[in-house]
């Protein structure tokens, strides 16, 4: 069940993005569900289910774009293995930690994603638009994280999400 | 005793029937029960009109509940309506475009299902794809302009890379000027800026700029934006503007894909 659930979530993340979350964008932006997803996952799993979790979403995301096949599984990979370090770290019971991990997530996948992109990219300038849109997706991603976290920290415990649940 | 036996005969006495004092005294002690009587009954009173407000009340509570949902009811559908409205509007005005340039272009309409799921891209999908003849590179647009270009089809979806998007760069002409050499590219915030622009081109803010029609992939005359803050690069050579798009990216719900086009003989699609 867990299994399927996992590979359920980042289907429904990238759907959401797509669709609900354009409407609801600020100033255009908006979250990064499947981020989000990959930070949970590697501070509850640790830094090599992460890594490995987050490449696997990270390509799933490059297949939807169809653009640059890797960079996203890339940097949401590195950003899961960062990210797992937390695990058997801290208390995973306080909503901070998934405050301050989506935070981190999000400036250091940014930080991967622009850095690809200015070394890729020709012309890619890092303008303040560029900045702007980054600090705005990390204010959301935090807003959206804390009910996420919830939901997430208490499936993990006893729901849908517990390891080893078989129903 | 004594005291007990004198108001005992008193009674007796003022009890027989033709006196006087019985009545004086039953009339005190009516009188006496008359306040709380009355108030007793003042409170049955209020109660019975309490109780009658209270069913009237929920008369009214009900009348209101139901007229509440009434206006709930044709508020939703007032919505829709608009809704409906809007969307007539819209397509007719994609069904005159198809019809004014039936002649030029060959047109294919769809519906936008979904946008760019982050932040770096500027994409949005649509619900027609290969079966519907649309192949990648063809152009994008809108009656107000153009949109981008298909840069993935499958067979019932085609993804669309707007011109606001940073890979995006297309030809345009300064349309008062005639100036072709400009290239229009998105900067990812929406906005689009026109670079090469020649020195001693006489540019100025409100000129509106078309594509030049010079990179095969677009017809020429389609609108792209106006220019806005023009400014001298650093070379001093070239100028560079701000370009705001015609087209507004966000209230975007369907468009016209150009499947094949003719080059024609006069810009197309000036003043809209």
């Amino acid at each position: 069940m867990r299994s399927l659930v996992l590979v359920f979530l980042p289907f429904l993340a990238l759907y959401l993005q797509s669709t609900l979350f354009r409407a609801i964008s600020i100033y255009g932006v908006v979250p990064d569900l499947l981020l989000i997803l990959v930070i949970f996952y590697a501070v509850f799993s640790g830094s090599n289910k992460g890594a490995v979790y987050g490449a696997a979403c990270g390509l799933w995301e490059d297949l939807y774009l169809g653009r640059v096949i890797g960079v996203n599984a890339i940097c949401k990979g590195l950003t899961g293995f960062i990210l797992g370090r937390m695990q058997g770290r801290v208390f995973k019971d306080n909503v901070l930690v998934g405050v301050l991990g989506v935070l981190a997530g999000t400036a250091i996948n940014s930080l991967l994603l622009l850095s690809i992109s200015f070394l890729a990219v020709p012309g890619f300038s890092l303008d303040r638009a560029v900045w702007a849109d980054v600090m705005l997706q990390g204010i959301y991603n935090v807003i959206i994280s804390v009910p996420l976290y919830i939901w997430y920290f208490r499936s993990s415990g006893a729901g849908v999400l517990q390891e080893g649940l078989i129903r | 005793m004594l005291l007990t036996a004198l108001i005992l005969l008193l009674v007796v006495k003022l009890g027989s029937s033709d006196s006087q004092g019985l009545a004086t005294a039953e009339r005190w002690v009516r009188n006496s029960y008359a306040p709380l009587q009355r108030g007793v009954d003042w409170v049955q009173q209020g109660l019975v009109q309490f109780g009658i407000r209270v069913l009237g009340m929920q008369d009214l509570s009900q009348l209101l509940e139901a007229e509440q949902a009434r206006n709930q009811q044709l508020s939703l559908e007032n919505m829709q309506l608009r809704e409906t409205q809007a969307e007539v509007e819209r397509l007719r005005a994609l069904l005159d475009y198809k019809n004014a340039h039936n002649s030029q272009f060959r047109l294919e309409a769809a519906r936008i299902i979904a946008r760019a799921p982050n932040n770096w891209y500027k994409t949005m999908t649509v619900d027609k794809g290969a079966d519907y003849g649309l192949t990648v590179n063809m152009p994008v647009i809108t009656p107000e302009g153009l949109v981008g270009k298909i840069v993935d089809v499958s067979s019932n979806t085609a993804q669309v890379l707007l011109i606001t998007d940073r890979e995006m760069a297309v030809g345009a002409i300064l349309q008062p000027t005639r100036e072709n050499r400009g290239i229009v590219e998105g900067i990812g915030d929406g906005r689009l800026r026109m670079v090469n622009i020649p020195y001693y081109s006489q540019v100025q803010d409100g000129d509106p700029v078309v594509t030049s029609g010079l990179s095969q992939t677009y017809p020429p005359g389609l609108r792209i934006g106006t220019i806005r803050d023009v400014q001298k690069e650093a070379n001093g050579l070239v100028l560079s503007a701000f370009v705001e798009p015609v087209v507004d990216f966000d209230r975007l719900e369907e468009v016209l894909i150009i499947k094949s086009f003719q080059a024609p003989s006069e810009p197309v699609n000036e003043g809209g």
